[in-house]
């Protein structure tokens, strides 16, 4: 791995480092308002200040792994079940069979992703888990017909015919020799980049829905994502500048750690 | 019998190759209204839900918007009207006006926004193409770093940005109070370029077509025929930019669906009434028909600019006729 994947493998360790902490230590998010100490500067009581209503920044930092992490992971396991299975079974029968498994990826890739995403959320409810299974469906053609292609590619390989000329079961040639030991990097990268991609539409969506009254999308106050907290300290005037910079290069650092993460695992996957 | 000749075998197999691509785009698109029909009819509680507590009018509505209809049949409805260009009635967002007078105003608002960023995209990303092909840049790393980023966070930033710079130096009294103060609130043209630049950056397009660009000029300038027409002395841009057409009508295609995801985020971060902020009023509002229009005139859009680029491409690229 080079020194880019290294980089992300790093920031990827701190997330799951951080929802592990966020998990165990019980911050209550609605106990922790302290106006008295409300757009404190960072200090060593609050490593990154305070807010204006008093909370500490570094611990809403650290909680909203939260609302991302666990369905991140959900999202990364519904995708997965969604497009590998239906992609390598196209690409190993191939015909019809696999035009209409592509056509039924096509039509879902057909809407854009975002507006998919919106569309669920509006019909079954906005809360995360809705949201990472939306996330999930709307990213699944990418991963099937990447799964698809790969397959297909090798199909015809003679690895592949040596293998079924020797009585080797279909499912263990495409169980593990085609997916696994040729697919899990392919398979791994598009897992990262759909967390990366969840990040993204849990982020936008909680900032744009904190800026409207009543019910929206997105996390609601008080549970803290990191597009809420940015929306939440938006003109306050004379605040802590942290309240809002820190989430957002948060949004930015982990997006880039998962994509490097990403790109760190090509490097060496051949097709 | 005798096969044709081969000016009209070629003809055929033009023909046949488009035919074939307007085929799958019918098909996709019947197959997104579809979608969206199942997707609504196992939703749990429907829109009547929202609009009536009192069961007899419930029932009255139900059967007024068809939600009693199973979803092939409520589909082939839809399909049917959209085809005489009615999209049905909007139910909160405006009671009774039409779905296509609603978006047709907003789609075309969105569309200088897509179009500009599109146009933005391919004349920056080749312009930086140009410059960088061959180089290692530093550059380059870091509009990738940043056009990771999410809209949101991009229009924020730059918003932000703006507004405190342009506010520091009014308190100062060095400038008196522009146009465009503040950002969000005020309609301008500095607006709807701060959204073009995002869109095109914020969508990826911009490093797309910068990483395409670079690759084939890479292997255009190392091809036999730039060394010919160099040694003929004759002009290289020609060349090179029609061998530029296939792969710079794939992106932007593809792209194409970015822009119009990001225009629902940029629109409703810089409070442009566009149709993207439409479609999240219509989905806060569960106004289902507004929000399923919008979403099908999207897959539309989405799918339509899949087959001009694979019209494109196939007339300009004779070999791609022969392929299934």
């Amino acid at each position: 791995m080079n020194l880019s994947g290294a980089v992300g493998l790093a920031v990827m360790s701190a997330v799951v480092v951080a929802w592990g902490v966020s998990l165990v230590s019980g911050y209550d998010v609605v106990a922790d308002v302290n106006p008295e100490h409300m757009n404190l500067g960072p200090a060593s009581a609050h490593w990154l200040g305070t807010d204006h209503l008093g909370r500490d920044v570094a611990w809403r930092l650290v909680t909203a792994s939260e609302v991302f992490v666990g369905p991140g992971l959900f999202a990364c396991l519904l995708a997965l079940l969604l497009g590998v299975p239906a992609g390598a079974w196209a690409g190993w029968v191939g015909g019809l069979g696999a035009e209409l498994v592509r056509y039924v990826f096509t039509v879902i890739a057909s809407l854009p992703r975002f507006v998919l995403v919106l569309l669920v959320c509006a019909i079954y409810g906005s809360s995360v888990w809705t949201l990472a299974a939306a996330a999930a469906v709307a990213y699944s053609p990418a991963i099937a017909e990447a799964v698809y292609s790969r397959i297909a590619t090798f199909r015809g390989r003679e690895f592949v015919l040596a293998a079924e000329a020797h009585g080797v079961h279909w499912a263990r040639i495409l169980g593990w020799h085609l997916l696994w030991v040729n697919g899990k990097t392919l398979i791994a990268r598009h897992a990262l980049q759909l967390f990366a991609y969840f990040l993204l539409v849990e982020t936008t969506l909680s900032y744009i829905g904190a800026l409207e009254a009543g019910a929206g999308f997105g996390v609601p106050e008080p549970t803290p994502s990191w597009g809420n907290m940015i929306a939440f300290e938006w003109g306050v005037r004379h605040g802590n500048q942290w309240a809002t910079w820190a989430p957002a290069l948060a949004i930015w650092v982990v997006i880039l750690g998962a994509l490097l993460l990403a790109d760190g695992l090509a490097e060496g996957d051949h097709a | 019998m005798s096969a044709p000749p081969p000016d009209r075998r070629r003809q055929l197999a033009l023909l046949s190759a488009l035919g074939r691509r307007f085929g799958a785009f019918v098909l996709t698109l019947l197959g997104a209204a579809l979608l969206a029909q199942v997707l609504l009819w196992s939703a749990p509680g429907d829109a009547a839900d929202l609009l009536a507590g009192d069961p007899e009018l419930r029932a009255a509505l139900v059967v007024e918007m068809g939600l009693d209809r199973p979803p092939h049949v409520a589909w082939w409805a839809f399909v049917t009207h959209a085809l005489g260009g009615d999209l049905g009635r909007s139910l909160t967002y405006r009671p009774g006006m039409a779905v296509l007078e609603l978006v047709q105003p907003a789609a075309l608002r969105s569309l200088v926004l897509v179009v500009g960023a599109l146009v933005v995209s391919l004349l920056v990303g080749t312009a930086l193409a140009y410059v960088t092909a061959g180089r290692r840049s530093l550059g380059r790393r870091l509009l990738q770093a940043v056009s990771i980023a999410p809209v949101f966070l991009m229009a924020w930033v730059l918003v932000v940005g703006l507004n405190e710079w342009a506010f520091e130096l009014m308190l100062q009294d060095r400038i008196v109070r522009p146009s465009w103060f503040a950002l969000p609130d005020q309609e301008s043209l500095l607006k709807w370029a701060l959204a073009i630049g995002v869109l095109a950056v914020g969508s990826s397009a911009v490093t797309e077509v910068h990483s395409a660009c670079e690759d084939e000029l890479k292997a255009i300038r190392r091809s036999g025929y730039v060394d010919a027409a160099r040694a003929r002395g004759a002009r290289l841009w020609p060349h090179v930019l029609w061998n530029l057409v296939p792969p710079l009508t794939t992106i932007a295609s593809s792209r194409a669906a970015f822009f119009v995801g990001g225009l629902v985020v940029v629109e409703k971060v810089l409070h442009l009434n566009g149709v993207g902020a439409m479609l999240w009023q219509a989905c806060r509002l569960r106004d289902v028909p507004l929000a399923l229009g919008i979403t099908f005139v999207a897959a539309a859009v989405v799918c339509g600019a899949r087959l001009l680029a694979d019209v494109l491409r196939v007339t300009v690229d004779p070999r791609l006729r022969t392929q299934t």
